[in-house]
């Protein structure tokens, strides 16, 4: 029997609600959850003041309302699962070691940031920073999976160092900026600046890309590791092409300016 | 990429032999800037002044600083991010292609002769305004022109400093750095200051719709921020302090005239190198100063209760466990 919430009235200034974790919630009863504090701008609120709390001693949360203010859901969460229906805030599943979240609507900013593993699938489109590195932090997400099937804003993957995203929908600018390892997969392509500064890792897009000018073009070839990427996407519901009879990928390197050793792979088909 | 290599004006006007303006317009923003400390200063080290000194300007258009330049690089609008990317390319010797460098509006000798010039110089300088920092690509375009400036210490010293616009920007960013570790975009809702741009800096604050007041020191942002975060601005309690009735006066709730700093009352600028300089008023003026409004303010809102329940304190989101 998974723990319902239900929001009751939209928070006038963000809800910061890192408890909303099934770590947090797993072992207590349904009225210490409803008094678990939660940050109202500055002021420190019991949970039951904005949701009502169906359930208890589950690691499954549920949580409908139109969340768009409230931040830091899912905040390190290792074990269960979290279900948005609606929009949620900013820092969904950041810093998150294992689990799964799936969002039924739209997502914002610093999903999955520095995530350690774990899943995350935001149905609707999603903001910038996803699987990102914080400001002045070197790494961003080190494992886990992040799919989005809607668009995405700026900065996606920003310095991370291994897992996968992928965007069904269009990414806008510095997709990859400075990444460090990890796979970014563009159904949709992206706007400018793709892999900007990258060091290592992969882009895929099965779109033409405008490139940056400090990418040089290696070769055209059908890499063997992308069969065992589209099987494991399969799961997921995500068809990424890799058979030489359906065509070739392009193969950027770069980004000569740091200089790294970072690929952006180009679906050509035949 | 990560902090900023830069010095004082004293350091430029004594120095600096190389001296790049890239998306700004000194001659007619910063009029005073070429003859009291970069180009036209003679010096210890620089006895010949303009003579002994090269200067670039990088812009979209032929400004009147141009007339001012020994070189002036047309780039195309939007491609400073890529330039400053070949740039660091081209200063580790990696090949870039023609194509990919007449695409940013360039030719090679010409970015071949400016990256010879940076790697000779003495000690270069590059200063970089409104041009570089507020089109698409925003703060990765400063960001690319410090780490170019970071990385140019490999071969030659060099600098990076930002023109600043009108009010004392620079001032603000200093007191916040020095007082809490970052300079802008703080929150301090936990009882400490977090940083994060973009979901803590003041435009994208009201763009969201995020705040439920608003407390507006020295700036105008009526007059300068997108009209969504205008129409924030109207809709919460604004106060406004300012010498005069702005745009953002007209739709605050409040606005109370205060003394203008340095006119009429005393108070510290920091110059865009961060050196702080004393001001004198030179007149008396009627009105409160600034920091006597945020004081009085201040004791009123001492003298209500603490905000936070009795005895409990405010916790740590950062903390990963």
């Amino acid at each position: 029997m998974p723990i319902t919430l239900y929001l009751k009235q939209a928070p006038a200034v963000p809800l910061e609600t890192e408890v909303l974790s099934p770590d947090v919630i797993s072992q207590l009863s349904n009225t210490e959850i409803r008094k678990l504090t939660v940050y109202h701008g500055k002021r420190q609120v019991p949970l039951e003041e904005f949701f009502d709390v169906d359930g208890e001693h589950s690691d499954e949360l549920i949580i409908h309302g139109d969340l768009n203010k409230v931040r830091w859901i899912g905040r390190a969460m290792s074990k269960g699962s979290i279900t948005v229906h609606g929009k949620v805030g900013m820092h969904l599943g950041a810093y998150m070691k294992g689990g799964r979240i799936e969002v039924h609507g739209d997502a914002s900013d610093w999903i999955g940031a520095e995530m350690k593993n774990g899943f995350i699938h935001v149905h609707g489109n999603a903001g910038g920073q996803i699987g990102a590195a914080y400001r002045g932090s070197l790494a961003g997400m080190k494992n886990g999976t992040i799919i989005v099937d809607g668009s995405a804003g700026l900065e996606v993957g920003m310095r991370m160092r291994r897992g996968t995203i992928v965007l069904g929908g269009i990414a806008r600018d510095f997709t990859g900026l400075q990444m460090k390892g990890g796979t970014i997969i563009l159904m949709s392509g992206a706007e400018i600046r793709t892999g900007a500064w990258m060091n290592r890792g992969t882009i895929i897009s099965l779109k033409p890309l405008q490139m940056m000018p400090t990418f040089a073009y290696a070769s055209d070839f059908n890499p063997m590791f992308l069969n065992v990427y589209a099987k494991q996407l399969k799961t997921y519901g995500v068809t990424l092409p890799y058979a030489a009879s359906a065509g070739t990928y392009q193969r950027f390197a770069g980004d000569l300016s740091v200089p790294g050793k970072g690929e952006i792979l180009v679906w050509q088909p035949a | 990429m990560g902090g900023k290599v830069t010095c004082t004006l004293g350091e430029v006007k004594q120095r600096a032999d190389f001296i790049v303006y890239w998306g700004g317009n000194p001659a007619e923003c910063h009029p005073r800037h070429f003859t009291k400390y970069t180009i036209m200063q003679k010096s210890k080290f620089l006895p010949r002044g303009r003579k002994d000194r090269t200067m670039v300007l990088v812009d979209i258009r032929e400004t009147k600083s141009a007339k001012a330049a020994d070189i002036f690089l047309q780039v195309k609008p939007g491609k400073d991010f890529e330039l400053i990317t070949i740039l660091r390319a081209l200063i580790k010797d990696q090949h870039v292609g023609d194509e990919q460098i007449a695409e940013t509006g360039m030719t090679r000798a010409g970015l071949d002769d400016l990256v010879h010039r940076m790697k000779s110089c003495k000690f270069g300088v590059f200063f970089f305004g409104m041009g570089l920092s507020m089109t698409r690509g925003k703060h990765m375009n400063s960001a690319a022109l410090l780490t170019l400036a970071a990385e140019m210490n490999a071969f030659t010293k060099f600098v990076a400093m930002p023109m600043r616009g009108h009010g004392n920007v620079t001032g603000a960013d200093v007191i916040m750095r020095w007082q809490t570790g970052y300079p802008f975009g703080i929150t301090f809702n936990r009882g400490y200051p977090r940083y994060n741009p973009g979901e803590f800096s003041t435009v994208d604050v009201l763009v969201r719709g995020d705040c439920d007041a608003a407390f507006i020191i020295g700036a105008d942002p009526g007059a300068t921020m997108p009209q969504p975060a205008i129409d924030h601005l109207a809709r919460i309690p604004t106060i406004c302090l300012d010498p005069h009735v702005t745009h953002t006066s007209r739709l605050a709730r409040v606005h109370i005239t205060t003394a203008a700093q340095g006119i009429s009352a005393p108070g510290t600028a920091y110059r865009m190198d961060e050196l702080p300089l004393p001001l004198k008023p030179a007149l008396k003026s009627p009105y409160p100063s600034d920091e006597e409004v945020v004081r009085r303010i201040n004791e009123a809102i001492a003298k209500k209760p603490f905000w936070l329940p009795d005895g409990s304190q405010p916790q740590v989101v950062t903390a990963i466990g």
